[in-house]
């Protein structure tokens, strides 16, 4: 609570005061409420604004006051298709709420029509509607494919927005609507009344629906949903007939343009419905087996719910029925058996690879299944976490989230990317809270504390010098995430800014309104602005210094924003000499400015206020939406074969997450643990969720959104890299291998080694575009090559530790020391016991070869070719 | 390929997240579409010069028109630079497409613009002309559709690893043996010895057995392994790569250097069913004295290795269903500078185009009396990307669904070049 009220004081200072009485209304709500409520998810989408409540709703009122009273509520106008039915009305429609609706729905504005940035047949729609000038100048010019008015007041009858979705007149787009129906008589009373479009926008408060949730029985059958408009100003109206909407799977649900669902299939989606800049989800369920669809097999495989086969083990040894608690819920409503938990072998090798990037040891896998304690995973868990690989592998992660990219630096894009991912890493050695580690990086500026512009340029060339350097991973802040050539405009800094730390994909908004998240391009642009003080350069108060020091080093200055550090000068820097370093400064304003933050506020900043810091505030707030969840929705998908939230960057009301409680239970513990990552990490691989079998049941075949077994994943780029290395490397380097963190490339060499042939044949990101989906972990030809006959394998097994060791052993093997070699060749690259087939089909095949050497460099050979090798399952 | 609604709900029914591109994607692992239709790009790295070359202003200053003379081609009233004498002779084989321009005057810029057909941005990557080629034809099972001469330029962007080009990694030298990385064994392993590591390991990648259907990484591990391994085992793969088979007569018509090599294994994996060969040549980046090294080193390898490139590939018919485009990334300045160079130039450029449907024997477009800028509009590299797709009948307007969550047109601001296509 402490920290909430601090956090609540600090942002108040930024938000414009109107909202401070909601505000606090509602952190006083959540004192209240100390465990999880789903009043506290309604929040979350609440945030400090009720626009954004339209999602959380759709789960919250399940648990409400039932919906029949929303809808029927006397005050909720009627649908328009009611009230337009005859010709005769005397209601004049609303621009905003009423044609731009109609025409989004008739599809007029969509891409492939009047909504293309060409436009067609002579008339441009602003993509999804809701540019309301462009539209309504556009509505009301002259025609152009044909003479006339497009709205022609004194004789409606002849405006071609009329005549053409009538196909009285040669239209592209056909018929759009019949004469004398009430599409028409909209159309035609706005044209009557004069055409007119209200000065300013409304705002849409949030919409309704009902039902909030659907769950099928069996094909049979539809249901119509119904949705209202809830107003800023109150007003709430029945806007089905004017949505367009969609669903997320149409081999589950399909849904027709009046908002008709019929079930096509078992298991779960979500339709949406959109409507002015709102949209609202609603879950569609139909169980595996519903009794109505298969009688005969219903009750004996599903009636007894979460159940599994009799001696197998359903849990792990030290459960989080948390996370549990909510798939297992889930679960039970589609009528799907969770796989029976994994063996210890599978489960060694997955969570050591998921949690460190790192193959089990021989000797390791051993001790393991030798290991007869009932907390053997947790303690290897623990175990795992305390090493150093946990850090090296998940900073080379957070530096993906975050874009660390040695060709965008700059200036010496391979020492500052290093500085990067190594800053990042030790933070994770030292377990240093997500929201403090962020505020570092977001806060950073050149200079730190009271520095003077001499101390910085001093302390950077430090971090250079070739005799004692300083450690530039003790920096307090991280400067380098702003200072990317691909940071300096500020809207694409605002692209990535949201990208990065809020999961949320803006670029849409850049040409056109959003069309799955509230932004329209206002918001966009306004967000923007926050980023147009950021500076890298030379500040305006250390211009003098900045030339005097360029002047001693022999630095010829011809920008005014100063020059990127190259090799010559850096040398300076080698020897011990201080040289003239550009920095990452706010540059005042003018005169203060109010800024509208994503919907959430309006924020008024002063001459000397550093824009980052209300962003920061805003984000840290318990209450806001994005920031916790989109870290915790990411560090989840690294441990599944997708988010809960998946894409993983969009978290936005169309793309609703599969488990909502589950996550918003995790980003709320996590907010409450203080953002501990060495938490979560622990919370999600402890789950039987996370250690469920790939193999499937008779019941979760299908399922692949609700983790009902494991997915099996190829194993990341870099981590491939080290494996073949670790399988291949010499006794008694086993150990040093994996530890040696400087010549791992999921560790150091992490930056050194992208962009190389096999980073990229696997897919490791370039960190260039700001997507998730930029990082590639599907199998492909190229991979296939890869490991069955590129140089670089056939090199490593040519110069493998492991085989030397074999040749030079003296004499003949016997029959015991063959199989253990055999035993051991399953224990280094799949990291388990070979069963007693594998073993005899390896001795046939090492005592029809010439030498023990070959043999094993065969062996070898096909284990890393297996797919289980390269998946982990 | 086109499938039918009821496969793609099939696709759908397969648990929703086997997604369409997946299917495509095994299918086309299977080799189940062969078009006959391929394509080569020839890139000149490094921005050519074009007025020495298809774009001479012999009228300009002399510190305009550079030192080279335009002489006649077959094709009458088409000159073209004095260095190329056998390209002249053959101008009737392709055409000349000038006043491409564009504002992207950097290397890395200017080829992610020129290679995509679509201006660079932060948010999306598009996919190099090969990437969509080995798409939407995909080849020989035993044999990789998109092959890169001798590292890949530019890549698949959005539409994924699965269609990056197979990089050879070094261009054949003349007169010594030639390898490539990954697709045939090197002198330890017979093929013979390679087939029974491979049968062992088919004996023990069990783990997945009776499983094989259930995930799509499953399905697709087993089809790109067996797709490698066919790849590195039949001769056909090797076979093409190889050209100790050519005659030394023909080994010396495309030139005795590494660009002639390249040219002549690049006409080999056409006729071997490859579906994509870029073949690189680079040092068109003239800063300092332009004119010696393109008059005595550049130009000639580039007319002798080109002209063998069009002879063969008509002479085996291949023309027909094989688009060529010539290209670099821009032009370069049109006064030369005080070191006889000349610098990066991306408002006029000019490219070859050859093959296919393209009518040859042409030129397109224009610059001024400088070839500074073009007259008129001029064209974009989005309408020469555009226009190459065509040529091959690939639509520009097709879209593809990409992971940035929206539908992307292959070339969203492109028009066809208007009389270039037949």
């Amino acid at each position: 609570m402490s920290v909430r009220s601090q956090v609540k004081r600090r942002l108040s200072r930024y938000f414009v005061n109107e909202r401070s009485e909601r505000s606090r209304v509602r952190v006083e709500s959540l004192a209240a409420a100390e465990e999880l409520s789903f009043d506290y998810w309604r929040r979350c989408f609440h945030v400090m604004n009720s626009k954004l409540s339209l999602a959380g709703l759709v789960y919250l009122v399940l648990f409400c006051a039932p919906f029949a009273s929303l809808i029927g509520a006397a005050e909720t106008i009627a649908p328009a298709n009611e009230r337009f039915a005859v010709a005769e009305v005397a209601e004049t429609p609303d621009f905003q709420r009423h044609v731009v609706p109609l025409l989004g729905r008739l599809g007029c504005n969509s891409r492939s029509c009047h909504g293309s940035f060409q436009g067609r047949g002579g008339m441009q729609l602003s993509l999804f509607g809701y540019d309301f000038r462009l539209d309504h100048d556009s509505l009301t010019a002259a025609g152009q494919s044909e003479p006339g008015r497009r709205t022609n007041s004194n004789d409606a009858s002849k405006s071609l927005i009329l005549r053409k979705p009538l196909n009285q007149v040669e239209h592209e787009g056909g018929q759009r609507f019949e004469v004398g129906s009430w599409e028409h008589h909209l159309m035609q009373r706005w044209i009557e009344a004069g055409a007119q479009q209200k000065a300013k926008p409304r705002e849409l408060s949030h919409l309704d629906v009902a039902p909030r949730e659907i769950v099928f029985q069996a094909d049979s059958g539809s249901v119509s949903i119904q949705v209202v408009a809830v107003w800023e100003d109150g007003t709430r109206e029945n806007v089905t007939p004017l949505c367009r909407f969609r669903t997320n799977n149409d081999s589950i649900a399909t849904v027709d343009q009046d908002g008709q669902i019929r079930s096509t299939g078992a298991g779960d989606t979500h339709v949406i419905a959109f409507y002015d800049n709102g949209m609202v989800a609603v879950p569609i369920l139909r169980p595996r087996l519903s009794v109505d669809a298969s009688p005969d097999l219903g009750a004996a495989s599903t009636l007894g719910g979460v159940g599994s086969l009799p001696g197998e083990a359903t849990s792990a040894e030290e459960t989080s029925r948390g996370i549990d608690n909510f798939v297992l819920a889930k679960l039970q409503k589609l009528q799907v058996d969770p796989s029976p938990i994994c063996s210890d072998t599978e489960f060694l090798r997955r969570v050591s690879i998921d949690l460190t990037g790192t193959l089990p040891t021989p000797g390791e896998v051993t001790a393991f299944l030798a290991d007869d304690s009932a907390a053997k995973r947790t303690h290897k868990v623990d175990e795992l976490l305390r090493r150093p690989a946990y850090a090296a592998w998940w900073a080379n992660k957070l530096c993906d989230f975050t874009g660390c990219n040695p060709n965008q630096q700059a200036e010496l894009g391979q020492e500052t990317s290093v500085q990067w991912y190594m800053w990042v890493y030790q933070r994770l050695i030292e377990n240093m809270p997500y929201d403090q580690m962020v505020r570092r990086i977001v806060l950073a500026q050149g200079r730190m504390g009271e520095q003077t512009y001499e101390e910085y340029a001093e302390q950077t060339s430090a971090y250079f010098r070739d005799q004692v350097p300083a450690d530039f991973s003790r920096r307090e802040t991280m400067p380098h995430y702003w200072t990317r050539r691909s940071m300096q405009e500020p809207e694409q800094a605002a692209q990535a800014f949201a990208q990065n730390f809020l999961g949320i994909r803006m670029q849409c908004a850049q040409c056109h309104k959003h069309p799955f998240a509230p932004w329209t391009q206002k918001d966009y642009q306004e967000f923007a602005r926050f980023f147009a003080p950021v500076k890298f350069g030379v500040a305006p108060d250390a211009e003098l210094e900045y030339r005097s020091l360029a002047k001693q080093v022999g630095l010829n200055v011809r920008k005014p924003a100063g020059e990127a550090i190259r090799n010559e000068t850096l040398r300076q820097a080698r020897k011990g000499r201080t040289i003239p370093w550009r920095e990452l400064y706010i540059k005042p304003r003018e005169k203060p400015e109010t800024i509208s933050l994503l919907r959430a506020g309006q924020i008024t900043l002063a001459e000397h206020a550093d824009p980052r810091e209300p962003i920061m505030e805003w984000m840290i707030d318990p209450e806001n939406p994005y920031f916790a969840r989109a870290i915790v929705n990411r560090i989840w998908a690294g441990y599944f074969h997708v988010g809960i939230v998946h894409p993983t960057d969009d978290l936005t009301p169309a793309n609703p997450p599969s488990h909502p409680d589950l996550l918003t239970w995790l980003s709320d513990q996590f907010i409450a643990r203080g953002y501990d990552m060495k938490w979560l990490h622990r919370e999600i691989v402890l789950s039987d969720s996370y250690q469920r079998s790939w193999k499937p049941n008779e019941t979760n075949r299908e399922d692949r959104r609700n983790f009902s077994r494991a997915i099996p994943r190829r194993i990341p780029a870099e981590v491939v890299y080290d494996m073949i290395k670790q399988s291949l490397v010499a006794t008694d380097k086993l150990g040093e291998v994996r530890a040696d963190l400087t010549r791992r490339a999921i560790g150091h060499l992490s930056m050194r080694l992208a962009g190389t042939h096999a980073m990229r044949v696997f897919g490791k990101p370039d960190r260039v575009v700001n997507c998730d989906c930029e990082r590639v972990n599907e199998p492909t030809l190229l991979q296939s090559l890869y490991l069955q006959n590129d140089p670089l394998v056939e090199q490593q097994l040519e110069s493998s530790g492991w085989l030397q060791e074999i040749a030079e052993k003296k004499g003949q093997y016997n029959a015991a020391e063959k199989q253990s070699l055999v035993r051991e060749a399953w224990r280094r690259p799949v990291n388990r016991p070979p069963n007693a087939i594998e073993i005899a089909r390896a001795l046939e095949y090492l005592d029809k070869g010439d030498s023990m050497t070959v043999g094993m460099r065969d062996l070898l050979w096909s284990l890393m070719n297996t797919k289980e090798f390269i998946l982990l399952k | 390929m086109t499938f039918s609604r009821r496969q793609i709900l099939k696709v759908g029914a397969l648990g929703g997240s086997l997604s369409l591109g997946n299917f495509l994607r095994l299918n086309a692992a299977e080799g189940q579409s062969d078009s006959g239709r391929s394509a080569i790009l020839v890139f000149l790295g490094g921005g050519p010069s074009h007025q020495d070359t298809f774009d001479m202003k012999p009228d300009a200053p002399s510190e305009y028109r550079g030192q080279f003379s335009p002489i006649s081609t077959s094709v009458p009233g088409i000159q073209i630079c004095e260095h190329l004498p056998k390209l002249a002779q053959r101008a009737h084989q392709y055409s000349i497409v000038r006043g491409i321009s564009h504002s992207l005057a950097d290397h890395g810029l200017g080829t992610r613009y020129v290679m995509t057909g679509n201006l660079p941005t932060p948010v999306v990557q598009y996919p190099m002309y090969g990437s969509v080629v080995s798409k939407e034809f995909s080849g020989r099972p035993d044999l990789p559709s998109f092959v890169s001469i001798d590292r890949p330029v530019e890549g698949p962007g959005y539409l994924g690893s699965e269609y990056g080009p197979m990089s050879t990694g070094e261009k054949p030298r003349y007169g010594q043996p030639f390898r490539v990385r990954g697709i045939t064994l090197d002198g330890n392993l017979s093929v013979d010895q390679f087939r029974e590591r491979h049968q062992l390991r088919s004996d023990i990648d069990t783990a997945f057995d009776g499983y094989e259907d259930l995930d799509p990484s499953v399905r697709g591990l087993d089809r790109f392994n067996e797709r490698a391994y066919k790849i590195i085992s039949s001769p056909r793969a090797r076979q093409a790569f190889d050209l100790t088979g050519e005659d030394q007569r023909e080994l010396d018509r495309f030139g005795a250097h590494e660009f002639g090599q390249s040219a002549l294994l690049t006409t080999r994996l056409i006729e071997a069913g490859v579906r994509f060969v870029t073949v690189l040549m680079e040092g068109w980046d003239t800063h300092q004295d332009n004119f010696n090294t393109l008059g005595r080193e550049l130009l000639p390898r580039l007319d002798q290795s080109l002209s063998a490139l069009f002879d063969r590939l008509d002479s085996r018919g291949l023309l027909e269903t094989t688009s060529v485009l010539v290209t670099g990334e821009f032009g370069r300045t049109p006064k030369v500078n005080g070191n006889a160079g000349r610098d990066h130039w991306s408002r006029a450029m000019c490219s070859l185009l050859a093959g296919a449907s393209v009518q040859t024997g042409q030129v397109v477009g224009a610059t001024d009396k400088h070839a500074a800028r073009p007259v008129d509009a001029g064209y974009s590299p989005d309408d020469l990307a555009a226009t190459f797709f065509q040529s091959i009948g690939i639509d520009p307007k097709t879209e593809y669904q990409a992971d940035v969550g929206r539908p992307i047109t292959l070339v969203r601001n492109g028009n066809c070049i208007p009389g270039l296509l037949g």
